[in-house]
């Protein structure tokens, strides 16, 4: 009964609860926009982050944060995975620091993807910047998986449990009647 | 009963056979949400069977005990019904895996408000609560009342079988229905021989719940007697 008892509880308990995270501090990768300069090494253009997962799970959808505080960021923003898998945005600053955000479905891919370029590239009147971020694309084992082997766990282990707590039993009342193991047999 | 572990043995191979077949021979299931969590289908159908059949077991057993008092139909009865708890476990929880993975939500919504599940629930504690006044110990008034409380099982099964098809569930039906006729073939063949190999674990079980009980019950008798 103990046992049965843990399992439902834990059944109970089972059903998970999962909520997209679209705060920058939810996301482990950042970027600072850099851009190269004369002498070959690169500088930091004031202003712009972006914040990232640099695993894309398939399924699951995916956000890009990006963070602007210049004056210069009055423009357009693209995001291209390439393949048509693009999303634009419009920049609008009005001082301060600014944040805004884009999605891609879960279903924008099918395969996995170790090293997917993700181009962002900013223009506007006076600036324009380009850069690449590194992501892969990660296939997650079927989810379901887990619910099979939960159920079919619970056939074996139900049988199996039966028959031990029938073994015990007999053994507690062979014992009880002072038969041996051969007496009990003739039962 | 003569070659009960022979019974037994083809029982268990038989539903390894089922799981080969299930995970191996048969790939993922098309048109399922959950197309490898659908495989629990070959034995949790079986389960849920087996445990109307335990049910009903007892219902008959409970009867018979009611009638005339026959010691037989008790024991029947009381083994039959810790089979029938323990099959419906089996079907309880791996319905829930199961649902879970194809429906989603909240598994504690889904069983308030789905009446098949709310129903064999309901049937499956009524037995524990008969299972829990058995393990007092034994005397004519407690066989009488726990005879009584076996038969409303003859409300219960019904009502669980029936929910899916007369009241608000999404529990789908396929035995008894022109659903049956249709399924795959390799889905029935497997279907089946879940249901066999788990017929056969249930008789060899209540066989040795048979004498487990029928041992105990001699030697209280024999306990009483010298005293």
């Amino acid at each position: 009964m103990r046992f049965f008892s843990i399992i439902i509880v834990f059944l109970l308990l089972a059903s998970s609860v999962s909520a997209e995270c679209r705060d920058k501090d939810c996301m482990p990768n950042e970027r600072v926009v850099t851009e190269a300069d004369q002498n070959g090494g690169s500088v930091i253009v004031s202003g712009f982050e972006i914040y990232y997962d640099n695993v894309f799970e398939i399924g699951t959808t995916w956000f890009v944060i990006f963070e602007y505080g210049s004056s210069h960021a009055n423009g357009s923003l693209e995001f291209n995975f390439g393949k048509n898998l693009i999303k634009n945005l419009t920049l609008q600053y009005d001082g301060g620091i600014a944040t805004d955000s884009v999605s891609f479905s879960g279903t924008s891919f099918i395969n996995e993807e170790p090293h997917k370029k993700l181009f962002v590239n900013f223009s506007s009147e006076k600036l324009s910047w380009s850069v690449e971020l590194d992501i892969f694309v990660n296939k997650p084992p079927s989810e379901d998986m887990i619910y099979l082997w939960g159920g079919m766990t619970v056939f074996w282990l139900g049988i199996g449990a039966y028959v031990v707590y029938l073994s015990n039993k007999f053994q507690e009342l062979s014992d009880k009647s002072g038969l041996g193991n051969g007496d009990r047999k003739k039962n | 009963m003569r070659y009960n572990r022979e019974i037994g043995f083809i029982g268990f191979f038989l539903a390894l056979y089922v799981l080969y077949f299930s995970l191996i021979e048969t790939g993922p299931a098309k048109f399922f949400t959950a197309p490898n969590a659908q495989k629990l289908f070959y034995f949790h159908v079986p389960s849920g069977l087996i445990t109307y059949l335990a049910f009903l077991m007892v219902v008959g057993g409970s009867a018979v005990y009611l009638y005339n008092q026959s010691e037989y139909a008790d024991r029947l009865a009381k083994s039959s019904t810790e089979l029938g708890i323990v099959f419906g476990f089996m079907s309880l929880a791996s319905g829930t895996f199961w649902m879970k993975a194809e429906w989603g939500g909240d598994i504690v919504s889904r069983f308030l408000t789905d009446m098949r599940l709310a129903s064999t629930l309901a049937m499956w504690l009524l037995y524990i609560a008969y299972f829990v006044y058995r393990r007092q110990p034994e005397s004519v008034i407690v066989k009488k009342n726990a005879a009584i409380l076996g038969l409303s099982g003859m409300i219960m099964v019904p009502l669980s079988y029936l929910s899916s098809r007369f009241l608000r569930s999404h529990h789908p039906v396929i035995v008894g229905t022109e659903d049956q006729g249709s399924l795959d073939p390799s889905l029935r063949m497997g279907l089946y021989a879940g249901l066999f190999s788990f017929l056969l674990i249930y008789i060899f079980l209540f066989q040795m719940r048979m004498k487990l009980e029928d041992f105990e019950r001699n030697l209280l008798k024999n306990k009483m007697e010298r005293v």
